[in-house]
């Protein structure tokens, strides 16, 4: 039962993405700064942190599967969210074997993917011609508030998540285990 | 371990092809949507439509309290206005009888400016600041097809970009470019003609469209209203835009440009109008009637 939570949670999370926009202040906006939430990426992270185990690439398939979903969704494009979230949470997961899945750690490869994940973005974009504003302007106005908003979303998210997210775990693989 | 190096290796390669093959497949101006885009669009609208209900009325709540405050100020000044619309209100009146008789006379049934409204709300705004996008939930089904003007009751907010069955995707005024232009006529006052140009696309700096005239005009006032003029083939005529801000030259001093305010708001609306013309161009002639 605890299988279907997971698909559930981040189809949940992909359909509030599209509310985000009522919930950024006006006057941020005037001032020229792009906020973008990335709560299914932040919900990935932990998922790979603390769902994943070493050798099971789950998150990585939820990852491709869930960019896939909001770039149908919300943009015009297809495949950009895809290989950006495909690729950070590969990364991810390839630090998780060298760093012990603990709260610091996890704060700081949110932050890390975030800005990874959403310099792809920029990057796969301004060659689609979808955005043309420099680098500079780009780490200015939008990287550094999407990673400062993204940041608390993941303090949220890690006191919801975290305990579900193993006790999940626990469930799923050692069942599994047992059978072996 | 130089196994998975090289699996590692190809996996990236792997997936650099499918993103290049993806994005190029997609980023053409397509007609249609695939079945299996459709089919998700739907699938997620539904769930939006669920899920972001009572999202959504609590932000029509907090918003409704903030309006509250300035209900009095407001009031005097509507009221002022409420006097003289009723001058209007007659006039308007007088007009369109006069008018449909003598469109009876001539046998003219059809008009440029008639149109077919289908009622739409809005059921979630694209995430990714880049695209100027939002979803509505009323589809093919319904009516709706690609191309067809949006608008609110203050104007003109923009058009149908794609279409799935119980969905579809409106592109904003201010994520349009050269390749959506709109045709569009500009009123000038103590002259019969009125101006006539384009939408070119948005200035993101100034917030305001970008509008080029075919022939040079001498005067232009400012705070002229902008509306759609119908001969692009799509819109109907006489949809606001906005209204002239600036007239100058553009970068070469060679064609007339002016920077126009839409008049809508462009980031702050719940429900729209999807306007459907009546009369159809020749383009679609061949697959718009049946439906």
């Amino acid at each position: 039962m605890s299988r279907l939570y997971l698909p559930f949670i981040l189809l949940l999370l992909i359909a509030l993405q599209g509310t985000t926009a009522a919930f950024i202040p006006n006057f941020l906006l005037e001032h020229g700064w792009i906020i973008v939430f990335h709560s299914v990426f932040v919900f990935l992270v932990l998922f790979t942190l603390f769902y994943d185990l070493e050798h099971t690439y789950y998150s990585l398939f939820f990852a491709i599967l869930s960019g896939v979903l909001i770039d149908i969704v919300y943009t015009s494009v297809v495949g950009v969210y895809m290989f950006s979230y495909a690729i950070t949470i590969y990364f991810v997961h390839g630090m998780r074997k060298l760093l012990h899945a603990n709260f610091f750690v996890a704060l700081l490869l949110t932050v890390v993917g975030i800005a990874m994940a959403d310099y792809v973005l920029y990057f796969i974009y301004l060659f689609t011609g979808f955005t043309n504003i420099e680098a500079l302007d780009y780490f200015y106005y939008r990287m550094l508030p999407t990673v400062l908003i993204n940041t608390l979303i993941f303090l949220l998210f890690y006191l919801i998540f975290k305990r579900k997210l193993v006790k999940w775990s626990e469930l799923r693989f050692e069942k599994k285990g047992s059978i072996n | 371990m130089s196994f998975f190096r090289r699996k590692r290796l190809f996996l990236i390669l792997l997936s650099l092809i499918i993103l290049v093959g993806l994005v190029g497949l997609t980023i053409r101006d397509r007609d249609q949507l695939s079945a299996v885009e459709e089919f998700f669009q739907d699938a997620v609208g539904w769930v939006q439509k669920v899920a972001l209900a009572p999202v959504n009325y609590t932000v029509n709540l907090i918003g409704n309290v903030d309006d509250m405050r300035n209900v009095y100020n407001e009031n005097q000044v509507l009221k002022e206005n409420l006097a003289q619309y009723q001058q209007t209100l007659y006039e308007v009146q007088e007009l369109r009888r006069d008018n449909e008789e003598l469109l009876a006379i001539i046998d003219k049934t059809d008009n440029i400016m008639d149109y077919t409204p289908i009622q739409a709300s809005v059921v979630a705004r694209s995430p990714e600041a880049w695209f100027n996008q939002v979803t509505i939930d009323r589809g093919s089904q319904h009516g709706v097809a690609q191309d067809m003007a949006v608008i609110t009751a203050d104007g003109m907010i923009g058009k149908i970009q794609s279409t799935s069955q119980f969905t579809s995707n409106v592109l904003l005024l201010n994520g349009f470019d050269r390749s959506n232009r709109i045709s569009v006529n500009v009123s000038l006052p103590e002259q019969d003609d009125d101006a006539r140009g384009f939408i070119l696309g948005y200035n993101e700096e100034r917030n305001q469209l970008v509008l080029e005239f075919t022939e040079y005009y001498e005067e232009i006032p400012e705070d002229a209203f902008v509306f759609s003029s119908g001969l692009g083939g799509v819109f109907p005529k006489g949809l606001e835009v906005g209204s002239i801000d600036e007239v100058t030259t553009d970068q070469y001093g060679l064609t007339q440009i002016a920077y126009v305010s839409p008049s809508a708001n462009l980031t702050d609306f719940n429900h729209v109008i999807v306007v459907d013309r009546n009369i159809t161009s020749d383009l679609d002639l061949d697959e718009g009637e049946e439906e």
